[in-house]
C-alpha cells in the first residue's frame, strides 16, 4: 500500500481546462472520498491517478513512485467501474483471475485468491456463473473481487453503487468501509452522494469547476464548511442562506435579516463575529437548527408552501418574511400548515455567516 | 384463437407469400422430376428421381461441389480475416480513418458484374495492367485467367476486393458497439494489445463474427457474375461453380427439369453446410452471450 500525490495537477481537453493547479496528498491507509456535483472534475482526478487520463500538467506520485508518464497497467492501481467492467463472456472466476492470468500468475496461485476474495465478499456460489446471471450487488462484488486480487497500492472506485437501488446502496457502503478496515488499504472513492462521503470517508475532497472547496473529516465539513458551496453541498436537507448584516446595539451583537428581523448572536460568538459589526453578510443555518414556535430570543416569520413529514420530523418549505426560500426541520407533530404564518426559532450558537462577495466563511 | 376476425388480417399476406415465394418453389419442385426441355421442346415427362440420380453420378455436378466450396471457404475466409483486421484499424483511429472508411466501402457499392468486368480488365493475360507491373518486375507472364489454378485464385481474389467492405462494415459496426471500460480495466491490468484482442476482442464480437461468416457464406454459395464475367467456368469446367453448371443447363440446353434438380441439390447443399457451421459454431457463441 502507498499513499497519493497529486502536485500542481491540471487537465484540458483542447481550450478547455476543467482542472488547473489541484494539490492533493493522500495518506498510506487513508480513505478518501472526492465528492462533488456532476462536471466537478472528480472523476477525471481519480482517472488521471489510475492514468485512465493523461495529466496536462503537473505530478502524480504513488508511494514514493513518479507515476505521472507511467501507463495504467504500471501504476498498480485497481478500479472499480460505475458500470462494474466485468468481461461479459468470462465467469465470475475468469473475471477475478484475468489479470492475474495476462502477468502469468500460477493456477494455484490464482485459485487461492479467488477463493480468498470468493470468502471476503460472499462469492463463492457464483464463481461459475458469468455476469448477466447475477444481480447488480453481485456484480459490484465481483469487480471489487477483481480489484482485491490485485493487492494493489491504491484502490480507485468511480461512482460504483450509482447502479444499485437504495437499500443495497445502503449494504454495500457498509461492505466497502468494512473492507478498507480490513484490508487496511488506500482508497479513493468518487462520488456525487455527500450521504456516501460523508459516511464512508476518513477525508472528504469537496470539489466544484476543477478545484478543491475544501478537503477535512466529514464532521469538521459539516460544522466548519470553509465557503458556501461547502455548506450548501453538505448536509440535506441544504443549508438556508439569508442576506443579512451584523449589527450591534441595545440588545448586544445579531444578525439583521433583510426585513429587519433582529437575530441575537450569543455571547460565545461575540469574540469571533463582532469585526463583523456594520458590515453586510449571508446568514446560514442548516433546517435542522431551526424549531418550531417561539422557543428563545432567535425567532423569524417563515410562510410555509409545504409541510413534508418524514416521520422522526418535518419539513417545513418555504421563505422567509424577506422572500428568500427557507426550509426548516421541525417537530414531527408541527401545528403548521401551508399558507399559514409561523414563528422559527433559530439555534444561533449552530449559524454561520458568510462573505457575500466570496462566500468564504467567517 | 377464439376470434377468426383476425385471420382476415394475416390471410393477404399469407397468399402473397404463397404466391411470390412457396408457388414457384414447389412448381420448381414438380418440375424436378419431370423430364421437361424447351428445345427441341418436348411434352413434360414424369421421370422420377431420375434427374437427381444422374446429377449425383455425374463428375461435373461433384466437380462443381469442389469448385463451390474451395471458392465459398477460402474467399470467406480471406474476408473475414482481412476485414475483421481493417476494421480493427478503423477503430483504432489511424490518421485519415475517415477518408479510409468511405474508401473501402467502394468495391462492395459496385455490380458485381461491373466489379467482375474491371477485374476481367486487370488481369487480361496480355493487356492487363497487373501482368504489366509483374512483367515490370521481372516476372514471366502469368496465366490469371487461362490456368485452371490461377483462375480459381483470381475469381476469389477478385470476390475478396468486392465483399471485404461488408465484413469491414460490420466487424466495424461491432467494434464501435463495444462497451469502453472493459479495455480500461483490461489497461490496469496491464494487458497487451494481443491479450486486450484474444481475451475480450475476439470473444465479445464472436456472435457478430458468426453472423458475418453466416451471410457471406450463404452469399458466397450463390457466387455467379463473377464467375461468369472472368472465366465462364472455364478453362474447360475448372472454375465452374453449381450456379453457372444450373445457368449452362437451363439457360443453354433449357434442359428445365435437370436444372430444377440441381437448383434442389444446391439448396441442399447450401443447407447442409449451414446447418454444419452453425452446429460448430452456436456452442461457441452461446459460451460467450
Amino acid at each position: 500500500m502507498a499513499g497519493v500525490s497529486l502536485t500542481n495537477i491540471s487537465k484540458a481537453y483542447g481550450d478547455v481546462t476543467v482542472i488547473d493547479g489541484l494539490d492533493l496528498s493522500i495518506e498510506d491507509k487513508e480513505f478518501v472520498v472526492l465528492v462533488g456535483p456532476s462536471g466537478c472534475g472528480k472523476t477525471t482526478t481519480l482517472r488521471m491517478i489510475g492514468g485512465l487520463e493523461v495529466v496536462t500538467g503537473g505530478t502524480v506520485m504513488i508511494g514514493d513512485r513518479d507515476v505521472t508518464t507511467l501507463r495504467p497497467g504500471l501504476r498498480n492501481c485497481s478500479m472499480v467501474f460505475q458500470n462494474y467492467a466485468l468481461y461479459p463472456h468470462m465467469s465470475v472466476r475468469d473475471n477475478i483471475t484475468y489479470g492475474m492470468k495476462v502477468r502469468g500468475v500460477d493456477r494455484a496461485e490464482m485459485d487461492r485468491h479467488v477463493a480468498d476474495a470468493a470468502r471476503i465478499l460472499g462469492l463463492e456460489p457464483y464463481l461459475d456463473r458469468r455476469p448477466k446471471h447475477l444481480s447488480g450487488g453481485q456484480r459490484q462484488r465481483v469487480a471489487i473481487g477483481r480489484a482485491i486480487v490485485r493487492n494493489p497500492d491504491v484502490f480507485l472506485f468511480d461512482e460504483p453503487l450509482s447502479n444499485l437501488d437504495a437499500k443495497l446502496r445502503i449494504e454495500m457502503r457498509t461492505e466497502i468501509k468494512n473492507l478498507h478496515r480490513r484490508l487496511e488499504a488506500t482508497m479513493v472513492y468518487v462520488t456525487h452522494d455527500q450521504v456516501e462521503a460523508m459516511t464512508m470517508a476518513d477525508r472528504v475532497v469537496v470539489m466544484n469547476q476543477g478545484v478543491i472547496e475544501q478537503a477535512a473529516e466529514p464532521i469538521t465539513l459539516y460544522e466548519t464548511p470553509a465557503n458556501m458551496f461547502v455548506a450548501a453541498f453538505i448536509g440535506a436537507p441544504s443549508m438556508n442562506f439569508l442576506k443579512a448584516t451584523v449589527a450591534g446595539g441595545e440588545g448586544g451583537l445579531a444578525v439583521v435579516l433583510s426585513d429587519g428581523t433582529r437575530l441575537p448572536i450569543p455571547a460565545g460568538r461575540h469574540a469571533r463575529f463582532g469585526k463583523l459589526d456594520g458590515r453586510p453578510v449571508v446568514f446560514g443555518i442548516r433546517p435542522e437548527h431551526m424549531a418550531d414556535g417561539a422557543q428563545g430570543p432567535a425567532v423569524m416569520q417563515a410562510m410555509p408552501t409545504a409541510i413534508e413529514p418524514l416521520g422522526p420530523h418535518t419539513l417545513v418549505v418555504g421563505h422567509a418574511s424577506s422572500g428568500e426560500p427557507l426550509t426548516a426541520q421541525v417537530d414531527a407533530h408541527t401545528a403548521a400548515a401551508p399558507d399559514r404564518a409561523m414563528p422559527i426559532t433559530c439555534m444561533m450558537e449552530k449559524m454561520h455567516l458568510f462573505d457575500p462577495d466570496t462566500g468564504q466563511a467567517h | 384463437m377464439r376470434d377468426p376476425f383476425k385471420y382476415i388480417f394475416i390471410w393477404p399476406a399469407f397468399l402473397v407469400v404463397l404466391m411470390v415465394g412457396l408457388f414457384p418453389l414447389i412448381y420448381s419442385l414438380t418440375v424436378s422430376f419431370m423430364s421437361m426441355r424447351l428445345v427441341p421442346p418436348r411434352p413434360p415427362r414424369f421421370v422420377g428421381l431420375e434427374n437427381y440420380v444422374d446429377l449425383l453420378a455425374s463428375d461435373r455436378f461433384w466437380d462443381t461441389i469442389g469448385t463451390t466450396l474451395f471458392v465459398v471457404i477460402v474467399s470467406v475466409t480471406i474476408q473475414y480475416v482481412v476485414g475483421f483486421a481493417v476494421a480493427l484499424a478503423l477503430h483504432a483511429k489511424v490518421p485519415g480513418e475517415r477518408l479510409f472508411r468511405v474508401v473501402f466501402l467502394f468495391p462492395m457499392l459496385m455490380a458485381p458484374i461491373a466489379v467482375a468486368l474491371v477485374g476481367r480488365m486487370l488481369f487480361h493475360s496480355t493487356v492487363g495492367p497487373v501482368n504489366h507491373f509483374f512483367t515490370f518486375l521481372g516476372f514471366p507472364n502469368l496465366p490469371f485467367l487461362t490456368d485452371a489454378d490461377w483462375a480459381i485464385a483470381t475469381i476469389i481474389a477478385v470476390e475478396v476486393w468486392q465483399w471485404t467492405p461488408f465484413v469491414i462494415l460490420l466487424m466495424l459496426a461491432g467494434l464501435q458497439s463495444l462497451p469502453q471500460d472493459v479495455y480500461e480495466a483490461a489497461d490496469l491490468e496491464n494487458a497487451s494489445a494481443w491479450q486486450k484482442f484474444w481475451g475480450i476482442t475476439f470473444p465479445m464480437l464472436l456472435p457478430v463474427s458468426a453472423a458475418v461468416v453466416f451471410i457471406r457464406i450463404i452469399e458466397a454459395f450463390k457466387i455467379m457474375d463473377t464467375v461468369f464475367v472472368l472465366t465462364g467456368g472455364g478453362p474447360g469446367t475448372s472454375t465452374e461453380t453449381l450456379t453457372l453448371f444450373a445457368y449452362q443447363e437451363g439457360f443453354k440446353k433449357f434442359n428445365l427439369g435437370y436444372t430444377s434438380a440441381l437448383s434442389f441439390l444446391f439448396l441442399l447443399t447450401v443447407i447442409l453446410f449451414g446447418i454444419v457451421y452453425l452446429v460448430l459454431i452456436r456452442p461457441q457463441v452461446e459460451k460467450r452471450i
